[in-house]
């Protein structure tokens, strides 16, 4: 336990306080002459600053009221309905989510840029340009993004809404209509947490904010604190300033969510809750509903999907839309190329093993009785949640550039090895918290039962209990090596000179013109991260026992 | 082979309480006897059986199977080590094993071939009338076979030693019944030495050799259910073991053949018969003097109803509530100024609102100082 608070403390109290504390008190840390201050959050609040602020709030805001919009219809008809293709729905969920941000946002960008694939393909149309390369287009894409969290959050709550609820209504008079009408406010907990987890992506999002909106001149929030930092002279103060600014709209809205939900009783599950009946749709009914959630995929994941993949099969300037390979046969044999990706891979493996192994210990201490030190660790896991990449980065840099640390022999700044501490302390919360779920699941008696009939701490371990919550351990593997392999905001700010991870590369290669190789190796990073999954889950299906299999199935929903 | 275990004096507190889960306990249990702790939650009867287990360590004390010690406060033999077997109150059958090998698990430790320990698994499946279930997974299963799969995986190995978590507190009435005499004919025959918890006592007194009642971490009385049930050693024995009621009396005076006369509280109707004074473990009486509060402790075997004309009533009272019992009615019998009786047995019926004599039975009544019962008024209680 002490170790394990040693831990978390170094790799994510300690560099995420020294930053936020800069922006009130810099003398603390040679940065100004004032101990106590609050110009730079003044400053954050003034000028382009503000403006950047103001569009990540009022950007977010609607990004998370389309996820909503679009992610409850879709989420009831693949629930509540016979709509065909329907069980197919998560797993392009699933897929939209593994996928970061700024590869979606790259595709469209390389579709509808001037010179890029739909010029090419002899479409003229200046009007499609300047739409997507805008606040609409910035607020398609986050809003994309939202979907399948809204779709999750609302699917998760229509699973436990028996039938009863709408055979109550319709006996008692209402029509069917009148029953949704019902309905939808015993949905409330679900649709406010869809609205709060989509703000806080959206507003935290630096990928988008990096590519298509700068691109497009568009100032987001996360993106003016990283040129805080990047630009020359760097104002760590300013960044810090900005960065309460983010912590405060992520956190605000996500507290008084969980405060709307501890208040009120939403109790819809119950040992009595009857497995809801499919709607039976009509002919016309089950089309239109098919196509709809269909066009929703073509635009989510199909066009920029096609924008990366064509762009990568055109060269970089000019000429028809005449498709070559001559991008990938660069990446195999021009030197420098494949390398990133080669790293990211080992980036991603080794992140996801610490951090799965770390999280599922921090989740079985959070799943034991509650304690002082439990309940803190419980705190500050949850607000790390609510930390934007871009603000842990920025941590990063500041507190492991402090003298003090070159005093204690910790020279990491610049290394490798702090990019990978970093993706480890950015992924543990969110791993800790998904893990928590299974593990608070697990009972004791499974271990006491093993040891009890002769099997020794290890193999009651190994036999009695990790067995059960291989998939959910599974599954964690999965997103976070997903996620650290195309990962940007902390690559962006922290890669070590001369060993850029893949999202990096592939960025350096948009911003130079190299745009065919650039959309080459995004497009090959994508394949690649998609093939590990389906090894990974094709493996586990395949290989491991039958038992092992069927629990992740069996579980009632 | 059945095991003996001894334990003596021992304590345990969990960390982070203040309040011990065991007090001192000392018990020895002789080998092949079933034995049933019987307690109310919290009082300390699954901290003993898992201190049993090595599943908890103790604090100090010691704990011997076997003629060896397992736990003395310093040494911790591991749960693995013991070489015992256990029933699980939730089960705790592994879900991604089949019925089959879950109970094929618990022979490992015999470092048997895969084959027969298969074999020997689909045999004790057989016997608990589970064969065909063999492929099945726990979630495929009743909770009455979950039960019986528990079960076969802790008779297979053959353990001197089986601890039984109240292994029948999930599964509805008749079910239970009916794996109560599963477990004590199985268990029986196995030969093994066995505790078993359980807050019931209908259900303690069913299996048991010897009862131990534990109350707040203390071991209270322990004996054969006969005298836990005809000498209850403390009110909380006598409540926990069924009560038809208690009701608040004054010693009198001495009576014939160590005897005492009781009367009942001034303004109450009826004159109470001379009893003995409860014994501690079956040997001394309590202590009542002439003018001693006492508390009367009354099984529903120690009260009947009586004809108020036959001159035989002790007390007179009116009827609150009759069940239907098949072989008769129970009765609730509000007795003014001293409280209610429940479960009062009579064979022919009386309507709600008839006034009733109430006759008391020597033999079934208990009497206790007033001090004793940690209570001033007078409680009620249906009968088990």
């Amino acid at each position: 336990m002490p170790l394990f608070w040693l831990i978390l403390c170094a790799v994510i109290l300690f560099p995420c306080a020294c930053f936020l504390l800069l922006a009130v008190s810099p003398r603390l840390f040679d940065q100004g002459s004032q101990w106590f201050t609050l110009t730079y959050l003044h400053q954050a609040l003034t000028g382009a600053t503000a403006v950047a602020v103001v569009n990540s709030l009022w950007v977010s805001t609607a990004a998370a009221l389309m996820g909503v919009l679009i992610g409850f219809p879709i989420a009831w008809l693949a629930a509540r309905t016979t709509m065909p293709g329907r069980r197919f729905v998560s797993a392009g969920m699933w897929l939209a989510l593994l996928l970061p941000s700024w590869l979606p946002a790259l595709g469209w960008e390389r579709l509808v840029q001037p010179d890029g694939v739909m010029y090419r393909m002899g479409l003229d149309w200046p009007w499609v340009t300047h739409l997507i390369m805008g606040p609409f287009g910035v607020v398609l894409l986050l809003g994309l993004r939202c979907v399948p969290f809204s779709y999750l959050a609302i699917t998760a709550a229509l699973t436990g809404l028996g039938q009863e609820f709408e055979d109550a209504a319709r006996t008692h008079g209402a029509s069917r209509l009148q029953a949704l009408r019902l309905i939808v406010p015993i949905l409330a907990p679900a649709i406010m947490s869809a609205l709060a987890i989509g703000f806080a992506e959206s507003i935290s999002d630096f990928g988008v904010a990096a590519t298509l909106a700068y691109n497009s001149n568009f100032s987001l929030a996360t993106y003016a604190l990283y040129a805080a930092i990047g630009n020359f002279p760097p104002s760590f103060p300013l960044a810090a300033g900005m960065s309460w600014l983010l912590v405060a709209a992520v956190a605000i809205p996500l507290a008084l969510q969980a405060r709307a939900l501890r208040g009120r009783s939403y109790q819809i599950l119950s040992g009595r809750t009857r497995q809801a009946v499919r709607r039976r749709l009509s002919r016309t009914e089950a089309i239109l509903a098919s196509t709809g959630v269909a066009l929703f995929f073509v635009v989510m994941l199909g066009v920029p999907g096609f924008g990366a993949v064509s762009g990568s099969l055109l060269g970089d300037f000019g000429g028809s839309f005449t498709l070559t390979l001559a991008n990938y046969r660069a990446l195999f044999q021009e030197p420098g190329l494949l390398g990133p990706l080669e790293r990211s891979l080992v980036y991603g493996m080794i992140t996801a093993t610490v951090t799965v192994t770390l999280g599922f210990i921090a989740a079985r201490m959070l799943s034991r009785r509650r304690t002082a030190a439990t309940g803190a660790m419980d705190f500050l896991l949850l607000a790390s949640v609510a930390l934007p990449g871009v603000v842990f980065g920025a941590g990063y840099i500041f507190a492991y550039n402090l003298p003090i640390m070159s005093t204690l022999g910790i020279n990491l700044y610049q290394t490798v090895q702090l990019l990978v501490i970093a993706y480890i302390a950015s992924s543990l919360p969110t791993n800790a918290r998904v893990l928590v779920g299974s593990v608070s699941q697990l009972q004791e008696s499974l271990k006491d039962a093993a040891r009890a009939h002769g099997a020794g701490a290890l193999m009651a371990w190994a036999r009695g209990v990790l067995p059960v919550v291989s998939r959910p351990i599974m599954l964690a593997l999965l997103y976070t090596f997903c996620g650290v392999f195309l990962e940007l905001p902390l690559s962006q700010l922290l890669y070590a000179p001369g060993s850029p991870p893949a999202s990096i590369a592939i960025e350096d290669n948009l911003s130079n013109y190299h745009f065919g190789v650039g959309m080459a190796q995004a497009v090959l990073a994508v394949f690649i991260a998609f093939a590990a999954v389906a090894i990974v889950l094709g493996g586990y299906s395949l290989l491991a026992p039958a038992g092992w299999r069927r629990i992740g199935r069996t579980v009632r929903g | 082979m059945a095991e003996p275990i001894s334990i003596v004096r021992l304590t345990k507190t969990y960390p982070g309480s203040t309040v011990p889960a065991l007090r001192s306990v000392s018990l020895d249990v002789a080998p092949g006897t079933f034995l049933v702790l019987l307690g109310p939650s919290g009082s300390g009867k699954t901290t003993m059986l898992r201190c049993l287990a090595g599943i908890e360590r103790i604090d100090s004390g010691l704990i011997a199977i076997g003629g060896q010690a397992v736990a003395d406060g310093r040494a911790h033999v591991a749960p693995d080590q013991r070489d015992l077997s256990m029933v699980f109150q939730d089960y705790a059958l592994w879900p991604h094993m089949t019925a089959l090998d879950n109970v094929a698990f618990a022979l490992r430790r015999r470092r048997l071939p895969r084959a027969e320990c298969r074999a020997r698994a689909a045999a004790m499946l057989e016997r608990v009338g589970l064969g065909e279930f063999a492929r099945r997974y726990p979630n495929e299963l009743s909770g009455g076979q979950q039960q019986r799969v528990a079960l076969a995986r802790a008779l297979i190995a053959d353990t001197g030693l089986i601890l039984c978590d109240e292994p029948l507190s999930n599964l509805d009435a008749d079910l239970r019944e009916r794996m109560r005499v599963e477990i004590s004919s199985l268990v029986r025959e196995a030969g093994a030495t066995t505790v078993y918890i359980t807050h019931d006592q209908a259900e303690a007194f069913a299996l048991a050799d010897v009862v131990g009642v534990l109350e707040e971490g203390v071991l209270v009385q322990s004996g054969t259910p006969e005298d836990v049930y005809n000498h209850p050693a403390t009110p909380f024995v006598a409540r926990f073991t069924g009560l038809a009621g208690e009701l608040r009396v004054r010693v009198a005076a001495y009576g014939s053949d160590g005897t005492l006369e009781i009367t009942a509280p001034a303004g109450t109707a009826g004159t109470l018969p001379a009893l003995r004074p409860a014994t501690r473990d079956g040997a001394a009486p309590v202590t009542l003097r002439p003018g001693d509060e006492a508390v009367l402790a009354i099984r529903p075997t120690g009260v009947r109803l009586a004809s108020l004309t036959d001159g035989s009533p002790h007390l007179t009272g009116r009827v609150a509530d009759v069940a239907f019992r098949g072989r008769g009615y129970e009765y609730a019998i509000d007795l003014p100024g001293l409280g209610r009786l429940a479960g009062v047995f009579a064979r022919h019926r009386a309507a709600r609102g008839d006034e009733v004599g109430v006759r008391l039975e020597p033999d079934g009544c208990h009497l206790f100082p007033a001090d004793d019962s940690g209570t001033s008024a007078v409680k009620e209680y249906a009968s088990a």
